[in-house]
């Protein structure tokens, strides 16, 4: 008796669906992680390339605009995947992101995007804009978990006060990180009464995880905000793209609090110094008037004694002309003095410096 | 700048002001007096509104995930 066939037969197409549906119920997602090679760009719109490792390759398919950093050929890359096989049995993955790994191919693609946006003059100093002086309304977008949003309240609350801060509470790393930091960022543009500054805050994180800041629809959704933007990114020596694109970089998440408002500590050391210092002034302004004062009376009295001695020298000089004509003085001279008629035969009076002498007028001669 | 933010700089205007009268030539001993016990209230108003102020944090409702 013939054995009954109870395998299924499938058609082609029918098979490749079941492959498809199993490999789906299989591996949903898949990271793999290897080399790029082949790299190509099909109409602007398809991504092909193969990853491989020393012994193995798979082909990779994605569109444009998965692609949200830079890649190329050599680069070792983290592909989040879904496999497939194609309708002409080819396997490949159907790539949802990629992604640089390892120091060297993040620096690379780093570099790469770096130098795209520059060419772009999105880091152009020309397209930076002042952030307000004392912001009244900001808007932070951080994770409200993270040690770097607490660093960065805690800094601004201590410095100033009277802020109305609307917070976004967002992923800052991992995949879906740049996507929401670029809706935050749109959903805050969107509304009425706008912040005067997006402020965008992360703490310290391995070169992977500040990754997330060198997205570029993230680094043109920071470009194209109309609102000025202020980071505070990891640590004074990393430097991320959107560091790079945006209006004001703080080193860190304090810092960005230090830039934002000014220290109310220091307003009100400054404005008692200021206070403080008119009392030496007035002090000072005193003691010049009181100078200004004394001099004027040592003048006045100078002017008085100068007076003074005038009038005493003028009296001296009277005096010694009186004495000068003081009668005994020109007696004492041996001169005498004649009192009487002078007429012949008269008695006069001759008195002299020591005697007077009572004489008789002999004869009188005209001189 | 809020009602209160712009009161501080008002009264910070205010206080360089006053400041600059002592070198001015307005300046006499005898408002001088005066002027310092304003300028002093002033400083201690600036502290005073200072210290009051507080920041307000609202965390938006709002999801920024694709799906939200």
């Amino acid at each position: 008796m013939e054995k009954l066939n109870t395998k299924p037969v499938f058609s082609v197409s029918d098979f490749i669906a079941v492959v498809n549906q199993t490999l789906e119920y299989a591996y949903q997602s898949v990271e793999v992680e290897g080399e790029v090679a082949s790299f190509k760009v099909s109409h602007d719109k398809f991504v092909f390339f193969d990853i491989k490792d020393g012994n193995s390759s798979i082909g990779c398919f994605m569109t444009v605009w998965q692609l949200r950093v830079p890649i190329q050929d050599g680069m070792k890359v983290i592909v989040s995947a879904v496999p497939k096989l194609t309708q002409w049995g080819k396997f490949s993955l159907t790539v949802k992101s990629v992604r640089p790994s390892g120091e060297g191919a993040l620096k690379k693609s780093f570099e790469l995007l770096k130098s795209k946006l520059d060419g772009e003059g999105l880091f152009a100093i020309e397209r930076k804009r002042q952030l307000p002086t004392i912001p009244k309304h900001i808007a932070v977008i951080s994770s409200i978990q993270a040690a770097g949003y607490a660093d960065f309240i805690k800094i601004l609350n201590d410095r100033w006060g009277g802020i109305s801060i609307d917070v976004a509470n967002v992923q800052v790393q991992g995949t879906s990180a740049p996507d929401q930091i670029i809706n935050a960022i749109n959903y805050f543009n969107q509304q009425e009464n706008l912040p005067e500054v997006i402020v965008i805050i992360r703490g310290g994180g391995s070169a992977d995880d500040l990754a997330v800041f060198n997205d570029e629809p993230l680094v043109r959704a920071i470009a194209s905000s109309r609102i000025p933007t202020l980071t505070g990114i990891g640590h004074e020596t990393d430097e991320s793209l959107a560091d790079l694109v945006v209006d004001i970089r703080a080193v860190t998440p304090s810092n960005a609090a230090q830039i934002l408002v000014p220290d109310k500590a220091e307003i009100i050391r400054a404005a008692y110094s200021r206070v403080n210092s008119l009392l030496p002034r007035i002090s000072q302004l005193i003691n010049q008037q009181k100078q200004s004062i004394d001099s004027l009376l040592i003048k006045a009295l100078d002017s008085i004694n100068t007076a003074v001695n005038d009038q005493i020298q003028k009296i001296s000089n009277l005096r010694g002309v009186l004495a000068q004509l003081d009668p005994s003085v020109v007696l004492a001279r041996g001169y005498a003095l004649i009192r009487g008629n002078i007429s012949i035969g008269s008695v006069i009076e001759v008195e002299t410096n020591k005697v007077i002498i009572n004489a008789e007028v002999k004869n009188v001669v005209s001189k | 700048m809020s009602s209160a933010n712009k009161s501080i700089s008002d009264k910070t205007i205010e206080l360089t002001k006053m400041v600059e009268w002592f070198d001015s030539d307005d300046f006499t001993l005898e408002a001088a007096l005066d002027k310092f016990k304003q300028a002093e209230k002033l400083a201690t108003d600036i502290e005073k509104d200072l210290l009051s102020l507080k920041n307000e944090i609202q965390i938006v409702k709002q999801k920024f995930d694709n799906e939200g």
